[in-house]
């Protein structure tokens, strides 16, 4: 009788012993839980903010219109206080004339004074008259 | 449990099941209809109550001074309106209404009462009426009256350039007259539009849809008017024309190197602001829009291409003749009935029509038309305004061999605008260059780039042609017709002109003259040409020696004019004077 081989058995081929699973503890949960209300709650809270911000733009940008209506309406202030009739009438009412007299005050010139006009004339009058 | 019981309650299970599953069917039906087959209705239903399409307004343009001072702008002005049909005591409305807003509450009334859904309460009013009329609809809770605001074109300057800048309609902002209507397109801009989502109060819903394309702001205008300067010319001629009884006149004010226009006035003057109170002629830019025959202030042409082409110098002597026939015409000279001789600077500063003449035989036509082309006559200037005439300017194959030559020459059969007529004798004044006049120095547009107009300019007469006529332009007013026109401080030339007036249809009017000084100041550095034009000048002023008179002459009623604008603007421009 031939003595039957024995062979080692493959480890490969014998089913690994089942793993045992450990199961979430309750803290695991709880954490889950904290997450995905926390991450609800942030969700909804950035959209609050958003909102929020979106309001607070939506009025800033009234304001903005506003002050840009306002500053046209000084600008068109301005130019009627500066508008000439109106001085000149709030001056006439204050007792203001017009110089009657036009004085003239010379100061000393620290560049060269220019050709007088006069001798201009002069020297072309001679130069031009004697044209035909 | 009995048999009978339990089929019983099998029964009551089974119509329970049976009412669940349908309801279930029911709303899954409902849902399939609403998601599904009608969803885009629905979806689009929503829409239309939160989605608006709003036009967004492109502000009007702005019209500037030289200095940058506002003269032409808009604001938005706030208009209350009321939906009749919702005013439920129109009659307690108007009696609140009426002391806040400066109506009569009969008028009021009437308004509120109207048939409809739209009524005008009160237009365009102030800012702090606008808001005690909101706080009484606030706390009183008067429904169906609102506050909406309007764009409203305010001209803070009054009357001042009133002709220059024209004036708007009311509803809609369209430019009807001077440059809000030649620059309307550019001043109006572009609209935009915004699509945006509002809640029921109108408030933009965060993150909701919004779509923008913004407006183009129109293009602002920077003017070359002074607004001192025209305050002083409107006001200087306004006295002018009552104190000559005349029935309009014209100034117009000229920088003389850059041909900027300082002032232009108009009497009769309008405010744009209340346009509708004014008659229509007061609206018309004379300067530009009104032609006249310019009588002597155009033998400046005459004599200046006569010496440009060396036939005469100032000196030159011509016998004159008492007076002088050509064909069926005698022309004379004012104050003058022998003959005589007279230099050519004589025959100018005298307005001698007759020496004028001679010289002009001596030029002949076809030189003579020459230079009145060079000068101007006959074109029309670009200042960007509209109804600008053209003038009238023969043309050479239409002038006859008699006496259009002569009557030319004196400025008759010559149609021009006041604002030609300065330009001609800018050219003068700026060494023998004819610079075109501007008006709009720089149009900045919506994008902020500043857009300025080609300067247009030509040489007309030499230099030492220019400085000759200015010579004798400046007897005119030391010896001759012109002595009105002196500046105390200044010296000054100028040209004065009478014509009679030619009214279309009728002929020369016997009683009726256009008066009209052209001037230079300073004569010997010249900043300033002044034109000055009345209409029909009539009556007589006092000379001080216990004679008069007539105010219908130019050097009567017009010199003084130029006299006491070429003081003021000279002045303004920082001119030191510098002896007369």
């Amino acid at each position: 009788m031939t003595a039957a081989v024995l062979r080692p058995v493959v480890a490969d081929n014998v089913a690994a012993p089942p793993r045992l699973r450990r199961r979430p503890g309750l803290g695991s949960w709880l954490l889950f839980i904290v997450i995905v209300v926390g991450a609800f709650y942030g969700l909804i809270f950035s959209r609050i903010s958003l909102d929020r911000s979106g309001f607070e733009l939506a009025e800033l940008q009234e304001q903005i219109a506003e002050e840009e209506a306002r500053h046209f309406e000084l600008r068109v202030e301005v130019a009627e206080l500066m508008n000439p009739d109106r001085i000149a009438t709030a001056a006439t009412k204050l007792g203001m004339v017009y110089p009657a007299e036009r004085t003239e005050l010379s100061a000393d010139v620290v560049s060269e004074p220019a050709v007088h006009p006069e001798m201009r004339w002069a020297q072309l009058r001679t130069l031009l008259s004697a044209q035909p | 449990m009995p048999k009978k019981q339990r089929r019983s309650r099998d029964l009551r299970l089974l119509s329970v099941g049976v009412v669940l599953l349908l309801g279930w069917i029911g709303l899954g039906y409902r849902l399939f209809q609403v998601q599904a087959v009608h969803a885009a209705e629905y979806a689009g239903d929503g829409a239309d109550q939160r989605v608006r399409h709003e036009a967004l307004p492109a502000a009007r343009g702005t019209i500037f001074d030289r200095d940058g001072v506002e003269l032409a702008v808009t604001v938005n002005a706030v208009t209350v309106i009321a939906n009749p049909s919702q005013v439920a005591d129109p009659a307690l409305a108007a009696r609140l209404l009426a002391p806040l807003v400066q109506v009569d509450e009969a008028t009021l009334h009437s308004r509120l009462s109207r048939d409809g859904q739209f009524a005008y309460v009160v237009r365009r009013i102030d800012r702090t009426s606008a808001d005690r009329v909101k706080t009484l609809v606030d706390q009183v809770g008067l429904a169906g009256i609102s506050l909406i605001e309007e764009p409203h074109r305010v001209y803070p300057g009054g009357t001042l350039a009133a002709q220059i800048l024209g004036f708007v309609r009311g509803d809609d902002q369209v430019g009807l007259e001077g440059l809000e209507l030649s620059f309307n397109q550019q001043l109006t801009g572009v609209p935009g539009t915004q699509v945006v989502e509002r809640d029921r109060y109108g408030t933009p819903i965060p993150q909701g849809q919004l779509l923008i394309e913004p407006a183009v702001p129109g293009s602002d205008l920077v003017l070359t008017i002074d607004r001192q300067i025209q305050f002083a010319t409107e006001t200087a001629l306004a006295e002018t024309v009552a104190a000559t009884n005349a029935v309009a006149g014209t100034v117009v004010i000229l920088e003389v190197d850059t041909g900027e226009v300082l002032a232009m006035a108009n009497m009769p003057a309008f405010d744009p602001n209340d346009f509708t109170a004014s008659p229509i002629e007061a609206f018309r830019n004379r300067a530009v829009a009104d032609v006249y025959e310019p009588g002597s202030t155009l033998k400046v042409v005459t004599v200046a291409g006569a010496l440009e082409e060396g036939i005469v110098a100032p000196v030159t002597e011509l016998q004159l003749p008492a007076e002088l026939q050509i064909h069926d015409k005698v022309y004379t000279d004012v104050e003058r009935t022998e003959p005589t001789t007279m230099s050519v600077a004589e025959i100018v500063a005298k307005s001698s029509n007759i020496g004028t003449i001679k010289i002009q035989s001596l030029l002949g036509n076809a030189r003579h038309h020459d230079y009145l082309d060079r000068f101007g006559m006959g074109d029309p200037i670009d200042l960007g305004l509209p109804a600008v005439a053209p003038g009238l300017l023969h043309p050479l194959h239409d002038w006859c061999e008699t006496t259009c030559g002569p009557s030319t020459s004196i400025g008759y059969r010559v149609d021009v605008t006041p604002l030609q007529m300065a330009a001609a004798f800018n050219a003068i004044a700026n060494d023998g260059v004819w610079v075109e006049p501007t008006l709009v120095k720089q149009v900045i547009d919506g994008d902020g780039q500043i857009h300025e107009p080609d300067k247009k300019e030509r040489p007309v007469v030499s230099k030492e042609t220019a400085l000759l006529m200015r010579e004798m332009l400046k007897g005119v007013v030391a010896d001759g017709t012109g002595w009105r026109a002196a500046v105390d401080g200044y010296a000054v030339g100028g040209k004065t002109g009478t014509t009679e007036k030619l009214i279309p249809g009728v002929g020369y009017s016997k009683t009726a003259r256009i008066a009209s000084f052209i001037g230079i100041a300073p004569i010997d550095r010249p900043e300033v040409v002044i034109a000055v034009v009345l209409d029909s000048p009539h009556g007589e002023v006092a000379m001080g020696n216990g004679t008069t008179t007539r105010l219908e002459f130019g050097g009567v009623s017009a010199a003084p004019l130029f006299a006491e604008l070429a003081g003021i603007t000279l002045n303004q421009l920082g001119v030191p004077p510098h002896g007369g």
